[in-house]
C-alpha cells in the first residue's frame, strides 16, 4: 500500500507569553493511500494543527511531513499552493464557501484555477453534483444553500479535481444528524469510487464511528490509534 | 487564464457587497465631483482674469519699443512706420487667430480743475477699435464712451471726476510732457465717467482720442503699444514666437505675450494656481485615505475569505492581487462617477456662469485687472484627463497596503477568523 501522508517527530510550538503553546508534540504517522481516518480529541488537542501541516497551511516548528512522495516542509509559499491545487482538498467546519460565486463555480474553483476548459469543468461538476444530490442548486449563491447544501457544495470543490487527499475539518460540526449522515455518505462513496485518501479532524462520534482508523489526541500527543470495522456505506 | 479568475474574483467582490461599495464609493465621487466644479471654475475664472486682463491691459500679444515696458515714456514710442510695419506684419502672422487690436498711445501726466491737480496716466485710443477691445465702456456710469470724431472729449473715472469736482461736459486740462521734451496742457471735456471694482483705475485712467493725443504731444502716427487680443490665451506664445521670429531684425520693436507685458497678472494666476493645487492635494488625500480606509475594512472584514483562496491553491501573491484589484475597480467606478457627477452638477447649475455681482457690483480686481463678476466654469479636457490618471494612481498606491496584507496572511489564523 503506498503512503498519502507521512509525518516524522512532528512539533508546532506557538511563541507566546508567558510560556510557549506545544500544539502539537513529536507525532510519527502514517496514512495509507485511500484510507478513511478519523482524528479525534478534546478541543486543543492538536487535531486542526495537524490538518493545517499536513495541508502546508502552517509551517511546523520541527519534523517532516511528505503529502505522497514529495517532502514539503521546505516548500516554497508558492510551490505548497501548487500542491495544494494539485493534490489535497480541504473541506472546513464552516464550510468556507465564496460567498462571490454560485454553488457551480465554487466547485469548479479549483479546476479553474488548474486551467481545465470551461466544458470539461462544468461536465465534472455536473457529474458530482448529481452523484451528491445537488442537482438543480448549481446557481445559487451560498447564501440561498442550507448549511447541508454548502457543506456539500464545499465537499464537491475539495474532490472535483480528484485530489490524492482530502483534509476535512470538523465538517459535521454544525450539521444535523441527517445532514451528517448524508454527508459521511458522500465522502465513503468518493472514498470508495476514487480511492481518494480521507483525514478528518472531529469530535463527532458518527465520524469517529464510520473512520476506518481512529487517531485519538490529547495534548498534542498521540493516545490512541486503532484500526476499526469499516460500516458500508448507507443506502 | 488565472488572471481572468482573478479578475472576476475582485470584480464580484465589489459587486457582491453593494452598500459598502457604494458608502465607500459616495467619499470618492463627492471628492471627486467637487475637485472637477473647483477646477472647472478655476480654469473659468483664470480665463475671465487673463481676458478681463488682456483687455484692459496690452492684449494677449503686445508690440512695443523694448524699453517701454520698464520706462513707461513717451520717447519709447513706437513711430508711425513701425506702426503701420508691425500692425500689417501681425496682422498677416495671426490671420484667423486674431479677433482685433488696438493702438495706443498712453503718457504720465496731471489733470488739472479749479478744485485740483491729479497725477493719471492718459491713454490715447481709437474710440471704434478700443469699442472692441476693452470692456472700459461697460462701467460706464454717466455720459458715453468716446466715438469716432471726438476732439477735445475725454473718459475718465468717478473718483477723478470728485476730486476734479468736473461732471460731463466739464471742462478739465491735461498737463504732460510732449515729445519735444516741452510740457504741454490740453484743453479736454469729460464725455463719460467710469467706474471699476479698482479704485486706482478710477483715480488715474483718463482715455482720449489717440489723433489728439498724438497732435498734443507731437508724434504723428505713432502708438506706445499696438495690442492685439487673439480668440484664446492658448495661442499667445506661438504668436508670439511666430511674431518674434519674423520681426526679429526690427531692433526698435518687442514682442510680448500678456504673461510679460502684465506681470502682475501673470504672478496672481500662478499664486492662485498653487493654492488651488494645495487645496487639490488635500482633498485627494482625503479622497486617498477613503480608499485605503475602504479597501483595508474590506480585507480584515474578509480574512477568513482570503485564508480559503489559499488553501484552494492560489498564491499569497495572487489573494494580494484580488484585493489590489478591488481597490483598482473601486477607483476605477468611483471615479467614473464622481468625474461625471461634477461635470453634471457643474454644467446644470451653472453653465450659464456664477454671478459674483452681488458682492463686487463693479467687478473684481485681480492681480492688478478688473476681472467681471461672472465666472463661466470651463471644463479642460486636459484636466480631466490629469484628475482622472490621478485618482487612479491615488487608487492603485492606496490599494497597495491592503494587498500586501492579504499577500502576507497567515492562512491557518486567517481560517480560525469569524466572519
Amino acid at each position: 500500500m503506498k503512503t498519502a501522508v507521512r509525518t516524522t517527530n512532528l512539533w508546532k510550538i506557538y511563541p507566546q507569553e508567558p510560556d510557549p503553546v506545544e500544539a502539537v508534540r513529536d507525532i510519527s504517522i502514517k496514512i495509507e493511500t485511500g484510507d478513511f481516518v478519523a482524528m479525534a480529541g478534546p478541543s486543543g488537542s492538536g487535531k486542526t494543527t495537524m490538518l493545517n501541516m499536513i495541508g502546508g497551511l502552517t509551517r511546523p516548528s520541527q519534523g517532516q511531513i511528505s503529502i505522497g512522495d514529495q517532502e514539503i516542509t521546505e516548500m516554497t509559499d508558492k510551490d505548497l499552493a501548487q500542491l495544494r491545487l494539485e493534490h489535497i482538498g480541504f473541506v472546513f467546519q464552516s464550510y468556507n464557501l465564496l460567498p462571490v460565486l454560485t454553488a457551480l463555480e465554487n466547485a469548479e474553483f479549483t479546476l479553474l484555477l488548474s486551467g481545465i476548459p470551461k466544458d470539461e469543468r462544468r461536465k465534472r461538476v455536473l457529474e458530482l453534483f448529481n452523484k451528491i444530490g445537488l442537482s438543480g442548486l448549481e446557481d445559487r449563491k451560498p447564501g440561498k444553500l442550507s448549511g447541508g447544501q454548502q457543506q456539500r457544495v464545499a465537499v464537491a470543490r475539495a474532490v472535483v479535481a480528484n485530489p490524492a487527499l482530502i483534509l476535512a475539518d470538523e465538517p459535521t460540526a454544525n450539521l444535523d444528524s441527517k445532514a451528517s449522515a448524508d454527508l459521511l455518505d458522500v465522502m465513503e462513496r468518493l472514498n470508495q469510487d476514487h480511492g481518494t485518501t480521507f483525514l478528518f479532524s472531529t469530535h463527532d462520534p458518527r465520524v469517529m464511528e464510520r473512520s476506518r482508523r481512529l487517531i485519538t489526541l490529547v495534548d498534542g500527543q498521540i493516545e490512541s490509534d486503532k484500526r476499526q470495522n469499516h460500516l458500508s456505506v448507507s443506502s | 487564464m488565472r488572471l481572468m479568475v482573478l479578475l472576476k474574483l475582485a470584480m464580484r467582490s465589489v459587486g457582491r457587497n453593494v452598500r459598502r461599495s457604494i458608502l465607500t464609493s459616495l467619499a470618492m465621487v463627492l471628492g471627486l465631483a467637487l475637485l472637477v466644479f473647483s477646477r472647472s471654475l478655476a480654469e473659468g475664472a483664470y480665463d475671465e482674469m487673463i481676458d478681463s486682463g488682456v483687455r484692459m491691459g496690452s492684449g494677449h500679444i503686445a508690440i512695443q519699443n523694448p524699453e517701454y515696458l520698464a520706462s513707461r515714456k513717451l520717447e519709447y514710442r513706437l513711430e508711425e512706420k513701425l506702426v503701420n510695419l508691425a500692425s500689417e506684419m501681425t496682422q498677416d502672422v495671426l490671420k484667423e487667430s486674431l479677433v482685433t487690436w488696438v493702438p495706443r498711445l498712453s503718457v504720465d501726466g496731471l489733470a488739472s480743475s479749479t478744485a485740483a491737480a491729479v497725477p493719471v496716466r492718459i491713454e490715447g485710443v481709437d474710440p471704434d477699435r478700443e469699442r472692441t477691445f476693452s470692456n472700459i465702456e461697460s462701467h460706464l456710469k454717466d455720459g458715453r464712451y468716446l466715438e469716432t470724431g471726438d476732439r477735445l472729449h475725454a473718459y475718465i473715472g468717478t473718483e477723478l471726476a470728485q476730486r476734479l469736482d468736473v461732471q460731463v461736459g466739464s471742462r478739465f486740462v491735461l498737463t504732460a510732457q510732449t515729445a519735444t521734451g516741452d510740457v504741454e496742457g490740453q484743453l479736454v471735456r469729460v464725455a463719460g465717467i467710469f467706474q471699476t471694482g479698482i479704485p486706482e483705475v478710477n483715480q488715474s485712467l483718463i482715455h482720449i482720442p489717440i489723433n489728439t493725443a498724438r497732435e498734443w504731444l507731437h508724434t504723428p502716427g505713432a502708438a506706445s503699444t499696438l495690442a492685439f487680443l487673439l480668440k484664446g490665451a492658448e495661442l499667445t506664445n506661438i504668436g508670439v514666437e511666430t511674431l518674434q521670429l519674423k520681426l526679429e531684425n526690427e531692433r526698435k520693436i518687442r514682442v510680448l505675450g500678456w504673461q510679460e507685458s502684465s506681470p502682475e497678472l501673470a504672478a496672481a494666476i500662478r499664486l492662485d494656481s498653487t493654492g488651488n493645487y494645495i487645496f487639490h492635494s488635500i482633498l485627494l488625500a482625503i479622497i486617498a485615505l477613503a480608499i485605503l480606509n475602504a479597501v483595508m475594512i474590506s480585507v480584515l472584514g474578509r480574512r477568513r475569505e482570503f485564508g480559503v483562496l489559499q488553501a484552494m491553491g492560489l498564491t499569497g501573491v495572487e489573494t494580494g492581487f484580488v484585493v489590489f484589484l478591488e481597490g483598482l475597480f473601486l477607483t476605477f467606478i468611483s471615479g467614473v462617477a464622481g468625474i461625471s457627477a461634477g461635470l453634471l452638477f457643474t454644467w446644470g447649475l451653472f453653465r450659464d456662469g456664477l454671478d459674483f455681482s452681488i458682492f463686487m457690483e463693479d467687478g473684481m480686481e485681480f492681480g492688478g485687472q478688473i476681472m467681471e463678476p461672472i465666472i463661466i466654469p470651463r471644463f479642460s479636457v486636459e484636466q480631466i484627463l490629469i484628475s482622472t490618471l490621478v485618482i487612479l494612481s491615488i487608487g492603485t498606491i492606496s490599494s497597495l497596503y491592503p494587498a500586501l496584507r492579504a499577500s502576507k496572511l497567515d492562512v491557518a489564523e486567517a481560517m480560525k477568523f469569524e466572519q
